[in-house]
């Protein structure tokens, strides 16, 4: 379709303008991670967006490096919380996605378990403070309180909704032919599923799993719930930081979460496509 | 075609007999659904049953009474009764209200227009389409830390107005119970209008080029196309991009609480921030259970309309694929 050049003016003019307001707090957040302390809370005319003196000592801070501003020592480094959201996010994902495929795969081909479409889309809609008590009371009751096992279990069950649509989508839409030749030359089922079913599935297998993981990492509320002290993950940890002699330690926690964002940025660029699939329970394709 | 009719067309063609696929694959299909199942049943079943007893007593975990015992604190569903009167929840459920009310209209108008705006090609589409989807990416978190900082008194925020305006602005954003409730909305306008966007742009590809072409061959203009073709033909997603933004909100949590924590005093606490409060504060769990009871019969209501709705979304999809087919 041709446009007349006032409304390729008018396009360019607006989306600059939604860039602009997109990447506002994101680079205030970028800039803020390379401050120096003097120019952390700088007001009036000294606020810059661009930092004067552009410096690392924020990232080297959270981890424990001794700085040459920053004399408040850290209780305890960003390491532990960081290798906590990696553990439970990813573990999480893989309960997910273990169970999510596997009966995604039963409902698709054999019809069974026709109550969880239903099910697990009532799970997803469900806000998690409503049904945390029992949470928290059976994971006292587990052991599994401020662990990144426990953390992983609930963040497998809570996207396991993800997984299973997702994973039924694509597999309605898979061609039967492939597995109906192997079952002819006598493979079992079970068979067919595990070496002819998944790897054919090897990409959607793998945006999913993005997906679900990109979940499980952007999760606040349920480890803020569930974990005290060891096993805080990156948001919890860096929602805590604060001392009491500079009051909010704004660069460090702008580093933190500069880290934090970045991998779930990535991954979700890179899995564009499936997005929409995703995030709309396979109600709509792209 | 259902599994059972292909395989019996399949070992009708073919010339050895197969197993007895039938039970075969019913007991495959249970196995590989049983997790699944047990886990819904874990994390629902066992806990809403628990939820319901408790809920129905006084019990708090500094009780030191285990929570099958609560039933000491047996209270005649007073927890329910005082909810009816209960202010604070009110205000909290008024206000998350209040919330949806501005940000999902204000998101959907935000995204329907960028969406049209990414229609056809044009150089820098998918560069300008990757930057625009960023905010969603965002840990939501980490998202309300950012507008944290841009709304301090001393913040960038303030610095672009004063500097817009000649004046030295120092406005308290966030410490203003009205202009703090503004402050959480734009943010989470800012992170959640790209998801209504990449849901309302895959809609709007859909339409069929030649009957948009066909309409200006007919001499439509752009605005009866609009509102005559493409939006009529994305009802659905639009319903379901409303949908799923009205259910995140009603849980919103993380951006806001990061920003505000639900202050000043109470202006900007929400049903999640209210019930966090209570449970982790006020510790009183039985109440706590009686709050979340309501809000869960309330939403599964809820989720058994959307799913109808997405059902016929998906059944009008596979028809349109047909029709495209024949």
């Amino acid at each position: 379709m041709r446009r007349s050049p006032a409304f390729e003016t008018f396009r360019y003019a607006a989306i600059a303008l939604a860039l602009a307001l997109t990447l506002l707090p994101i680079l205030w957040m970028v800039s803020m991670a390379f401050k120096p302390i003097p120019e952390w809370s700088a007001t009036g005319a000294d606020l810059t967006w661009i930092p004067r003196a552009p410096t690392l000592d924020n990232f080297r801070f959270v981890f424990g490096e001794s700085t040459s501003d920053l004399i408040v020592a850290l209780e305890r480094t960003a390491w532990r919380p960081i290798l906590s959201s990696l553990l439970s996010a990813v573990f999480g994902t893989l309960i997910a996605m273990v169970c999510g495929t596997a009966a995604a795969y039963g409902l698709s081909r054999f019809g069974s378990g026709k109550n969880l479409p239903l099910a697990l889309i009532q799970l997803r809609l469900f806000p998690p403070m409503a049904v945390m008590i029992p949470v928290m009371i059976m994971w006292a009751f587990l052991g599994l309180i401020d662990t990144w096992w426990g953390l992983a279990l609930i963040y497998g069950i809570v996207t396991l909704p993800f997984a299973f649509w997702l994973m039924k989508t694509f597999f309605d839409e898979m061609p039967r032919e492939i597995e109906e030749a192997a079952l002819v030359e006598g493979c079992s089922r079970f068979r067919v599923f595990m070496k002819i079913t998944l790897p054919v599935m090897r990409a959607p297998l793998a945006s999913s799993a993005l997906l679900v993981f990109i979940l499980n990492w952007s999760d606040y509320l349920i480890a803020l719930l569930l974990t005290t002290k060891n096993w805080v993950t990156i948001p919890v940890y860096m929602a805590s930081l604060s001392s009491s002699m500079t009051g909010q330690l704004y660069g460090a926690k702008a580093a933190l979460g500069l880290l934090a964002a970045i991998p779930p940025v990535i991954l979700g660029i890179a899995i564009q496509k499936h997005l929409v699939r995703g995030l709309t329970f396979g109600a709509l394709k792209q | 075609m259902s599994a059972t009719e292909t395989i019996a067309a399949t070992a009708a063609a073919a010339p050895r007999t197969l197993p007895p696929v039938d039970r075969e694959s019913r007991r495959l299909g249970f196995r590989l659904t049983l997790p699944t199942q047990l886990l819904v049943l874990f994390i629902a079943v066992f806990p809403l049953l628990m939820q319901l007893y408790i809920s129905l007593t006084d019990w708090s975990p500094l009780d030191g009474v285990g929570w099958w015992k609560a039933w000491q604190s047996w209270n005649n569903f007073a927890n329910y009764t005082d909810l009816l009167e209960d202010r604070r929840w009110w205000g909290a459920l008024w206000r998350t209200f209040i919330i949806m009310l501005v940000c999902v209209p204000a998101e959907f108008l935000l995204a329907l227009g960028l969406a049209t705006l990414f229609m056809d090609d044009f150089p820098g589409k998918q560069i300008f389409y990757s930057i625009l989807l960023m905010p969603m990416m965002v840990v939501p978190a980490v998202a309300g830390y950012m507008f944290f900082m841009l709304f301090q008194s001393g913040g960038p925020l303030n610095g672009i107005l004063s500097a817009l305006s000649g004046m030295d602005i120092k406005i308290a954003w966030l410490s203003d119970p009205t202009l703090a409730l503004v402050a959480v909305m734009v943010a989470d306008i800012w992170q959640w209008t790209p998801l209504m966007f990449l849901i309302l742009l895959a809609g709007l590809v859909g339409v069929p080029e030649d009957q948009l072409k066909a309409a200006t061959l007919l001499g439509a203009s752009w605005r009866q196309r609009f509102f005559t073709i493409m939006l009529p033909r994305i009802k659905t997603i639009m319903v379901i991009a409303l949908a799923i933004r009205v259910i995140e909100i009603f849980k919103i949590f993380d951006t806001l609480y990061i920003m505000t924590g639900g202050g000043p005093g109470v202006a900007t606490e929400t049903i999640s921030v209210y019930i966090y409060k209570v449970t982790t504060q006020d510790l009183i769990w039985g109440y706590v259970a009686a709050i979340a009871l309501v809000i869960l019969i309330a939403l599964s209501v809820v989720a058994v309309f959307a799913m109808k709705r997405m059902e016929a979304a998906r059944n009008g999809d596979a028809v349109a694929r047909k029709g495209a087919r024949a």
